[in-house]
């Protein structure tokens, strides 16, 4: 029974082709989307793929990719299984050439390797989980920041930017780190202490949480006894927001408060009110009011998002979702086919400097097929508007950071 | 020492939002025998009934109970008449309609506001009160009184009233009371209707401690088993009490030993008192035979 | 084949209770009726065969009945409506994955120790909470369910924790990993057919009888002499076996399992409960009209509904659960019943 993988999607493919001829006949290029479009994560599933389609606007505007407009179908995936189904509802059904995604790493796990089966590029703009890159699927890109970039760059803030806002040694700040206990908050803590021990930095405790807790008093009471200079949390949005309100009542006031991941929202501002959130440092995917330098085409982008939906984008997600699938047309178009292998190749080519796309990305693949250009940026709200600060290049004229609370 | 007290508070604030949730439950589980899922869902609508109220009206959470509670009734109400009575002899389809009830009201409130988490803001959540090394958050001082009140007024209700007298009829013996002229529907539609009512009460007065989310109900839901079987089936001072154990045992295992162990505790703590009391602390003996056996 | 036969197949709930059935099925009866059952489902596997998007919602079709009927087991003729049975899928799941993972075990032989594993816990976790009746029962099952969640969770030395399991795609038969959807529908289809074999026997068993009679009155049962707890711990363990070995399946189907993915509530321990309600609670074929009614429709409606309104799909399957529960009581196989009984009886 070993039939090799490439003979079977010979025949799969002859298979899937006699099955659907007619679509073969196609004038678009046409695009699978994956990602949460009902549950808990519906939101920044939609946000992400609006992201996408303001892309494919723009792509399309520039020509499309393969001279073919750019078409976008959505496959709804809240869990691995779905993952499955959509590949297969996407690349069985509707013929799609590649896939793009992901909010939910497990999903994407999932997805990719169905994705193979049809030999199609699975393009990933934002899953975070960083065995997705390491595991070597030939047909797996990602183009965006990882757990890692977010750990590493969380890190780095508080060893260089933080660390002399309160006057202190790297090795004199004690730092808690809080993480909700999903695989996201997880991978991203482990590797935010290991950062940040090899920096010298004290971790005086690490806590765990679950994003759906009822009460986090215990959470924050464990960190309040340790009394860290700066507490570094990584969670979602209901977890992060109970957990401000119960360092609130608590009177835990830690020098300095970074979030990871969520809390640049009006989520939060509106839970905390302006005095709330003010001061708090929040790592995330870069925002909008970038300065043009650093990310240039960042306020177009903004203009188009509230033009064509009519509302601020209400998360940052959407565009690194924009600049992840610029850069899939980019790649497809540079390898001349939507070919897994062909796009692989053609990745070698790529060697763009930092600040070359909207998000301020840049982009430089490693053998893994992972953009090592990619990183998040740090917001600190300021007077009820997150302010990006760092990396200073970032953050443009007058942007400065205020001292914490 | 001062640590060990100030657990204590938050073990006990904790417990009067589990009991909080738990007695619109603990009525409709304890007099008509319906386990419904779809219990968290009402909290849900109440949550986002205060935030409606708060957005077009400005009103304060804590006003809103005048419009959300009397609202949260009728749909109760409605729900049992329409879609639970006509079930009323098939309690294993009853679970399955309040799943299908749970799904179908998570993802309407998800299409409308595309799941954005939403805080209706009240004037006390900034106020803490604070007593030497301890700090108690008014609002969840407010949800402490309230449980204590709806406690107090449903015992009285249950024991001193007509209605109530009808409704623990009912409970015991759903034959017997028809037969002593008890009108059983009438009776479980208005009992229904208290038992969505009261997790409308609960859903604004925890409007401002959470931010809500459309799946918020199902963080509820559980806890709110646990208390009200933990307690006892049907018995209002068994919810009141369970919550305040749920919420000790959590505030103490999630300070001194591992908050992302804490669920698991107290559930095993629960479990643990169901076997060794099968009626709950402070259930009727052997109300759970009745368990799930045709009543007509 | 009489008519008479086909009544009593489905005819031993709880409303007809004591009475005589007309003609009793034999254990072969069933057996005949599953090998059309199977030729049947075979052949639309077949006709379908070259389209992958139908054949991994048959995959999962067959799965979820094969599982849903090892849950009626314990909870259909049982009576006792456990909704932790996401605990038993779940070890099955993790036996299976660490043993062809850590020690390259062929999961043809791992699906042994998965089911053993799933009956020993079963049984164990069920001694204690079988003195539970009714509700009581079912919410200390979830209760389990919950903790077993947080357990798998902070253990990640066997199950990986958050990041849960990978298992590296290595085709092969020995490995129980295709490169066609065509095949892992027929090991489900196997499953589901050893499940229905397994089913049909316990429910033509002593066994099986005893099942229904403590789930009809489990005092009076007591009272003839069975030994309720020995009788409920045999089912629970034949029921968490097979649940175990599916749980191994779902594992080498996906290739990537985690807590989220095994031990969600609605997705997993409460869909074996509800895909058996649907198609008729305590029969034999109930589950199986279920799975096959419910999972096809719910990747339908999340394939064709999800483009716009978030949620939109699931808005849908909530309505049409609601409505089948308001005009199907009985499930599936109970409105066949009913049909049958107004019109099938008179032209007899």
């Amino acid at each position: 029974m070993m039939i090799s993988r490439r003979i079977f999607l010979g025949t799969v493919l002859a298979g899937t082709m006699l099955a659907s001829a007619p679509s073969w006949a196609q004038e678009t290029f046409k695009v699978g989307v994956i990602n949460p479009f009902s549950g808990p994560t519906a939101l920044y599933g939609d946000e992400v793929t609006r992201g996408y389609e303001l892309a494919a606007d723009a792509v399309n505007k520039e020509g499309g990719i393969l001279g073919k407009q750019v078409e976008l179908i959505r496959g709804n995936a809240t869990a691995p299984q779905e993952g499955i189904a959509a590949v297969e509802q996407l690349a069985g059904r509707d013929n799609v050439d590649v896939f793009i995604g992901t909010y939910l790493s497990a999903v994407a796990q999932a997805a990719s390797e169905a994705a193979l089966n049809y030999n199609k590029l699975y393009w990933d703009t934002n899953a975070l989980a960083a065995n997705l890159t390491e595991r070597g699927l030939p047909n797996f890109v990602r183009s965006g920041p990882f757990s890692q970039s977010f750990a590493d760059r969380s890190a780095e803030f508080i060893t260089e930017l933080v660390a002399k806002e309160l006057g202190k040694q790297p090795s004199e700040l004690k730092v808690w780190i809080e993480h909700e206990e999903s695989i996201y908050g997880t991978s991203i803590a482990d590797r935010q202490k290991e950062a940040l021990e090899k920096a010298g930095v004290q971790v005086v405790g690490v806590g765990a949480h679950n994003f759906k807790a009822i009460d986090l008093t215990d959470s924050i009471l464990r960190a309040r006894d340790a009394k860290p200079d700066v507490y570094l949390n990584t969670g979602y949005v209901p977890d992060g927001n109970l957990l401000l309100r119960t360092a609130r009542d608590q009177g835990f006031k830690p020098a300095a408060m970074v979030f990871v991941g969520t809390g640049d929202t009006k989520e939060t501002l509106e839970a905390m009110g302006e005095a709330g959130v003010e001061g708090l440092y929040v790592v995330s995917y870069p925002r909008p009011d970038i300065s043009e330098e650093f990310g240039p085409g960042s306020s177009a982008y903004l203009e188009a998002y509230k033009a064509k939906y009519n509302a601020e984008p209400l998360a940052p997600q959407s565009m690194a979702a924009f600049v992840g699938f610029k850069m899939m047309a980019e790649a497809v178009n540079a390898a001349e086919s939507a070919e897994p292998e062909a796009v692989r190749a053609a990745l070698a080519e790529f060697d763009k400097p930092e600040s070359s796309y909207e998000t301020g990305f840049g982009v430089k693949y490693n053998e893994n097929a992972q953009n090592t250009r990619a990183f998040p940026t740090v917001v600190q709200w300021q007077s009820g508007k997150p302010v990006t600060i760092y990396p200073v290049a970032a953050a443009g004229e007058n942007k400065t950071v205020k001292a914490a609370q | 020492m001062s640590s060990l007290l100030n657990i204590i508070v938050v073990g006990l604030l904790l417990g009067g939002i589990y009991g909080l949730v738990s007695m619109g439950l603990n009525l409709i589980f304890g007099v008509i025998r319906i386990v419904n899922f779809a219990q968290g869902e009402l909290v849900m609508l109440g949550m986002y009934g205060a935030y409606v109220c708060y957005l077009f009206i400005g009103l304060d959470p804590y006003l809103s109970i005048f419009i959300v509670v009397p609202a949260l009734f009728l749909f109760g109400v409605i729900m049992q008449r329409f879609i639970l009575q006509p079930l009323q002899n098939e309690p294993m389809m009853q679970i399955f309609a309040t799943f299908g009830l749970l799904l179908l009201l998570q993802n309407v409130v998800l299409a409308v506001t595309r799941g954005q988490g939403y805080t209706a803001p009240s004037k006390l959540s900034e106020f803490v009160i604070s007593v030497g090394p301890l700090n108690i958050s008014v609002v969840r001082l407010v949800a402490l009184v309230a449980v204590t009140a709806a406690a107090l007024f449903l015992s009285w209700f249950v024991k001193n009233t007509m209605a109530g007298k009808a409704i623990r009829a009912v409970t015991q013996d759903r034959r017997a009371a028809r037969l002593m002229g008890i009108n059983v529907e009438l009776a479980f539609m208005l009992t229904f209707g208290a038992g969505a009512a009261l997790a409308g009460l609960a859903g604004t007065l925890l409007a401002p401690i959470y931010t809500m989310s459309p799946q918020i109900g199902g963080n509820f839901i559980m806890a709110a088993f646990a208390v009200v079987v933990l307690g006892g089936l049907g018995s209002v001072w068994g919810a009141y009490i369970g919550g305040f154990i749920i919420g000790l045992i959590e505030a103490f295992a999630g300070y001194y030993l591992d908050p992302a162990l804490k669920t698991a505790i107290w559930f095993l703590v629960f479990i643990g008192v169901l076997i060794v009391k099968p009626g709950g602390l402070f259930g009727i003996a052997g109300a759970e035979e009745v368990g799930l056996r045709e009543q007509n | 084949m009489s008519k008479t036969d086909t009544m009593s197949g489905v005819t031993s709930t709880r409303d007809e209770g004591g009475a005589v059935p007309p003609g009793i099925t034999t254990f072969n009866t069933e057996l005949l009726r599953i090998a059309g059952i199977a030729v049947a489902l075979l052949a639309v596997t077949w006709v379908y065969s070259g389209d992958p998007f139908i054949l991994n919602i048959m995959a999962q079709t067959f799965l979820f009945a094969a599982v849903s009927l090892s849950w009626n087991i314990i909870g259909g003729f049982g009576g006792q409506f456990s909704l932790g049975h996401g605990v038993f899928f779940a070890i099955g799941a993790y036996t299976t994955a660490n043993l062809y993972i850590n020690w390259q075990i062929s999961p043809w032989l791992a699906l042994i120790p998965a089911a053993i594993l799933a009956a020993l816990v079963a049984v164990a976790v069920s001694w204690p909470t079988f003195r539970l009746r009714g509700p009581f029962f079912s919410i200390a099952t979830i209760a389990l369910n919950e903790v077993a969640f947080v357990l798998a969770n902070y253990f990640g030395s066997i199950t990986g924790g958050p990041r849960g399991l990978t298992i590296p795609f290595k085709a092969g038969l020995e490995n129980m990993i295709f490169t066609s959807r065509f095949h892992s529908v027929l090991l489900m289809l196997g499953f589901l057919v050893v499940c229905l074999i397994v089913c049909a026997w316990v429910f033509r068993s002593r066994l099986g009888y005893y099942l229904q009679a403590l789930h009809l009155d489990e005092d009076a049962a007591r009272a003839t002499g069975i030994r309720v707890l020995q009788v409920k711990l045999v089912g629970m363990a034949i029921s968490a076996a097979l649940t175990g070995i599916g749980g191994a399946l779902f594992a080498m189907y996906l290739r990537f399992i985690d807590p989220p993915t095994l031990l969600s509530l609605p997705d997993i321990g409460v869909k074996f409960a509800l895909i058996a309600l649907i198609g008729g609670v305590g029969t034999l074929y109930g589950p199986l009209a279920g799975a096959l009614l419910i999972v096809p429709l719910e990747s339908q409606l999340r394939a064709g509904l999800s483009a716009s309104v978030p949620g939109a799909n699931l808005i849908v399957l909530g309505a049409i659960l609601i409505l089948f529960a308001l005009f199907m009581k009985k499930g599936i196989v109970g409105l066949v019943m009913q049909l049958w009984d107004r019109f099938g009886r008179k032209s007899q």
